[in-house]
């Protein structure tokens, strides 16, 4: 069975390396963490993956910046990019996801059965 | 003066008294009949008088006395019914004049109660202006503070959850420690649920107002609380007047403000109890202004009610009556700020009877929130 990749973008290591131990363990996945945002799109360049969970606040360069360089990117534009963010509550999103124009995003703290929802959603579409 | 002396030197005394019997009733229909006609009759009365003094004296007295006497008493009626005329005219145009201002008087009365009247609604506005600003400024404050400390929280809540949730994932031997897990995980959504309110409070929805019947959303509302009113034993008193027109209400809203008033009356009769949703339409009214009308919604429970000394603060954010750890504070400040951005009002408070009561007001034409 192909595992499908996952980068998941966030300043946060012990984020990052929650989610990825989460994804992992569902065998399903095979996840890289980056915790620099600035190295975000070399890093995206060399695992190649099929979906991109990114942090939108992060000291070295915001998410909005971030994801504006990977759509620049030719062989990484068509990556499908879910947004993770802390400043905006449930409500907002409706309890599961939200949409930044085309963009989805999901609030943290996200419940890891949204998470694995949303991912299986944009992958199986 | 002058003239009362010089016909005293013509006439006996005799003829003084009865020129005097005389003058009492010319100068009496002098008064009331008014100037001109007064004028009228004091001569023709004079010169009845003094015809009658003419023919009794003819044979004795001399003719010129007579036509002395003539002139004098006439010039005396007309100068006295002149002045009495003068002064009914001038009494006349007194009261006229009293009777004007009085009128005035009147108006301006009517229109100082009429300015009192909207000066003391002003002032009223005006002071729920400025509390709505301070309310405003406190509210912008704890928003950024909010903000602050949602990301600075949210994010070791999501490492704690997602650490939680692996270890949940995971084939786990001991109860305890599965108990333990289970516990965390509580941890984590609790506060989830506080950082997700203090983020709504500090930031609200924008309003979505449509036009709704809010007996409709009391229905609504009351459906889902049903099962924490079954379980408590509640029962529910409904006294919704009918034909309530229509408010521009944001229906999710005031939906989330009848849950949050519902689920403070069951926790406050916890072994049972009456809730009685009421509401109408009232005309406001002022002493000397009628205001719109105005819907009432009252929702009364038979608990405790809220001890005295919490009532002014009960609005405040993170102020709670309910034990530490089982209300996160916020729930009656997001009913206030709701209630607020919708342009209406609610207060708080006990009644008479026991158990408290929330009133909550709306305007038919709401008024911006600032």
């Amino acid at each position: 069975m192909t595992k499908h990749r996952i980068l998941i973008i966030d300043d946060d290591a012990s984020i990052t390396r929650g989610v990825r131990r989460n994804l992992v363990a569902t065998g399903a996945y095979e996840v890289r963490q980056e915790n620099h945002a600035l190295v975000a799109v070399q890093s995206a360049r060399e695992f190649m993956p099929d979906l991109i969970l990114l942090d939108v606040m992060m000291p070295e360069m915001d998410g909005g910046a971030v994801a504006a360089r990977l759509r620049e990117d030719p062989l990484l534009k068509d990556i499908p990019i879910i947004f993770l963010t802390a400043i905006v509550s449930n409500e907002e999103t409706h309890g599961s996801e939200a949409y930044i124009g085309d963009e989805e995003y999901l609030a943290k703290p996200v419940d890891l059965n949204i998470l694995i929802r949303v991912i299986e959603g944009h992958l199986e579409g | 003066m002058v003239l009362v002396v010089a016909v005293s030197d013509y006439l006996t005394g005799i003829e003084i008294s009865v020129t005097l019997l005389y003058l009492v009733p010319i100068c009496w229909c002098a008064w009331f009949a008014g100037r001109g006609v007064g004028v009228f009759i004091a001569t023709v009365s004079a010169g009845a008088w003094l015809g009658a003094e003419w023919l009794e004296r003819w044979s004795t007295i001399q003719p010129w006395v007579v036509f002395w006497n003539t002139l004098m008493m006439g010039g005396i009626f007309v100068v006295v019914a002149t002045l009495l005329a003068t002064l009914k005219a001038t009494q006349a145009n007194l009261e006229a004049t009293v009777a004007r201002r009085t009128t005035k008087l009147v108006a301006e009365v009517t229109v100082r109660r009429r300015t009192e009247g909207k000066l003391r609604l002003a002032n009223t506005e005006l002071q729920r202006t400025q509390m709505q600003l301070i309310e405003a400024a406190k509210m912008e404050a704890v928003g950024r503070m909010a903000a602050g400390v949602a990301h600075e929280v949210k994010n070791p809540l999501m490492t704690l959850g997602m650490g939680v949730d692996y270890f949940l994932q995971r084939p786990i031997s001991d109860a305890d420690d599965a108990s333990l897990l289970h516990d965390m995980k509580h941890a984590v959504l609790r506060g989830t649920k506080i950082i997700n309110l203090m983020l709504d409070f500090s930031k609200p929805r924008p309003l979505q107002p449509s036009p709704e019947d809010l007996n409709a959303i009391v229905e609504n509302a009351l459906g889902l609380v049903r099962h924490q009113l079954l379980k408590h034993r509640i029962e529910v008193v409904r006294q919704l007047q009918a034909g309530l027109p229509m408010l521009s209400l944001d229906h999710t809203h005031m939906e989330h403000v009848l849950v949050n008033l519902f689920t403070n009356a069951v926790h406050a009769m916890s072994d049972g109890g009456t809730l009685t949703v009421r509401s109408s339409l009232q005309a406001a009214t002022d002493t000397s202004i009628v205001l719109e009308p105005q819907v009432i919604l009252e929702v009364e429970d038979t608990g405790p009610g809220i001890p005295q000394e919490q009532l002014p603060n009960i609005f405040e954010p993170f102020h709670t009556t309910k034990p530490p750890g089982q209300g996160t504070g916020l729930g009656l400040a997001i009913v206030h700020r709701i209630i607020q951005i919708h342009g209406g009002s609610v207060t708080l408070g006990n009644r008479p009877e026991g158990g408290a009561r929330a009133t909550l007001t709306f305007n038919l034409q709401p008024k911006p929130h600032p």
